[in-house]
């Protein structure tokens, strides 16, 4: 895969329905999460369920699309800020939907993508927004850590065109 | 099911209304704006130890720089209250949820009977309807004076205002058969206090249309007598039937059972967990629902079911 893509803005949440707080700095730990976030801390809505959510993913392009009711099934924009889709990273130029099961780097840290996001209820109702359609097949990305360390808004994404397998953890 | 937001609001100011009543000014940390709200809304505050209480917003809907609640200290209540007169100061961090609304005001000419502390969720409707000029009354009843509120109360309402106060015996009582009995029966009523009061004006308003008479309901009915019954729950989804045992709620059964269920006051009145049924003859003892919606929704923390329910989950 020939890209190249950015990481526009990085989110936590210290627990479950809390609004997400914005990082210029954040703390990634292999196997774990981002540090602070609920699912690292094991406080999040999902948490009782076994599952890949050390870190998610969202292409600001779907976000855009969103704005601009394409394909136009919603009926008029909407607009979602990135502190509030509830994905942790709000990445652009990166092809999220092709990355289930390779692997990837944001800055000195390797992601593997682990499974598509689904788009759900509770954030339709969270934002009291009708949001929960057009984000069919541009949810995002569900992501295990595989190489921890720092990223920053801004740091570069690139492929690494390896094949990764669900890790045992 | 409804779930909202939590916020991490900073208490910036803090008035002293009475010696037990304070308003509490809430601004978020970043955001110039706070989510949108109507009339009779309210946020739910998180207390220390994680529970929840619902307080009506004071401010005003049109300003969202800041929220304002205002709490009375009710040293016989669940704690909440106290909390709250201990703990935000300015300065602290307060986790406010955004707001909702189970106490719409419609637009249509009304009248407001507020008894004590019951009057918060009334003083956003208050300065709404004079803005529309729908306001037909504005009564409020205390047991003490409270001079503060009713300046506040005097400078939205102006004229429409009338206040009662029981300890002075100079002040006027409000005769409420008289007031309901010269009432126009095209107006909307809202009230929000102490049971009683609530009670009496359900009473003297039966035969009106229902759909214009509004209640808050802050503190759960009493119904001592009340003894529940085990049942069974059906997930439609799923197809799986789940027992209900006597001392346990729909809420908790289905939780026990793995499936996600936000709640809250688990009291029937904030709305939290509400939930739709395909069929089954569900005993509704929640405070939020309305007649209408009670056809297919349900408040699992509460409401339970004479022999089964299946649940549109």
């Amino acid at each position: 895969m020939g890209w190249e893509g950015k990481l526009l803005s990085i989110h936590i949440a210290p627990e479950a329905s809390y609004e997400m707080e914005a990082l210029e700095e954040a703390e990634l730990v292999a196997g774990r999460g981002i540090v602070g976030d609920r699912y690292y801390l094991g406080r999040g809505t999902y948490s009782p369920k076994p599952d890949c959510r050390e870190i998610t993913l969202i292409e600001q392009e779907a976000l855009d699309a969103l704005v601009r009711d394409d394909p136009p099934m919603q009926g008029s924009s909407i607009k979602i800020e990135p502190f509030e889709h509830r994905r942790n990273l709000t990445v652009e130029g990166v092809p999220l939907n092709h990355l289930v099961g390779y692997r990837f780097s944001i800055g000195e840290c390797i992601l593997s993508g682990g499974r598509l996001n689904f788009p759900c209820r509770y954030l339709e109702q969270l934002l009291d927004r009708p949001v929960f359609l057009p984000l069919y097949n541009r949810s995002g990305l569900n992501c295990w850590i595989e190489k921890g360390g720092v990223i920053h808004p801004g740091d570069q994404i690139v492929p690494l065109n390896e094949v990764t397998t669900k890790p045992h953890r | 099911m409804s779930s909202r937001i939590i916020m991490k609001l900073h208490v910036e100011r803090r008035d002293q209304l009475d010696e037990d009543l304070v308003r509490i000014w809430l601004r978020h940390p970043l955001r110039p704006k706070l989510p949108a709200w109507s009339p009779g809304a309210h946020v739910d505050l998180r207390l220390g130890d994680g529970k929840i209480r619902q307080y009506s917003l004071t401010s005003d809907p049109q300003d969202l720089s800041q929220y304002a609640i205002t709490v009375k200290r009710e040293n016989a209540g669940r704690g909440g209250s106290s909390w709250v007169h201990e703990h935000l100061n300015e300065g602290a961090q307060a986790r406010v949820s955004t707001p909702r609304n189970n106490f719409v005001l419609v637009e249509a000419p009304s009248v407001l009977i507020a008894g004590g502390i019951g009057v918060t969720p009334l003083i956003s409707m208050g300065r709404a309807l004079m803005q529309s000029k729908l306001l037909h009354g504005f009564h409020f009843c205390s047991q003490r004076a409270q001079p503060k509120v009713v300046e506040e109360l005097k400078q939205i309402c102006e004229t429409s205002l009338s206040t009662y106060v029981s300890d002075d015996p100079n002040s006027p009582r409000l005769d409420l058969s008289a007031l309901i009995a010269g009432l126009s029966r095209d107006l909307h009523v809202y009230c929000c206090g102490p049971e009683h009061l609530m009670t009496e004006v359900k009473e003297l308003t039966k035969d009106w249309n229902q759909e214009q008479i509004h209640f808050e309901v802050f503190n759960t009915a009493a119904d001592e007598g009340y003894k529940p019954e085990p049942f069974d729950v059906i997930v439609s989804s799923t197809g799986e039937t789940l027992r209900v045992p006597a001392n346990h709620s729909v809420l908790d059964v289905l939780r026990m059972a793995g499936h996600i269920v936000p709640s809250s006051c688990r009291q029937g009145l904030c709305g939290t967990c509400e939930c739709g049924y395909i069929s089954g003859d569900v005993i509704h003892r929640d405070s939020v629902l309305s007649p209408d919606a009670r056809q297919d929704r349900m408040m699992p923390c509460v409401s339970r079911a004479r022999v089964s329910v299946t649940l549109d989950l």
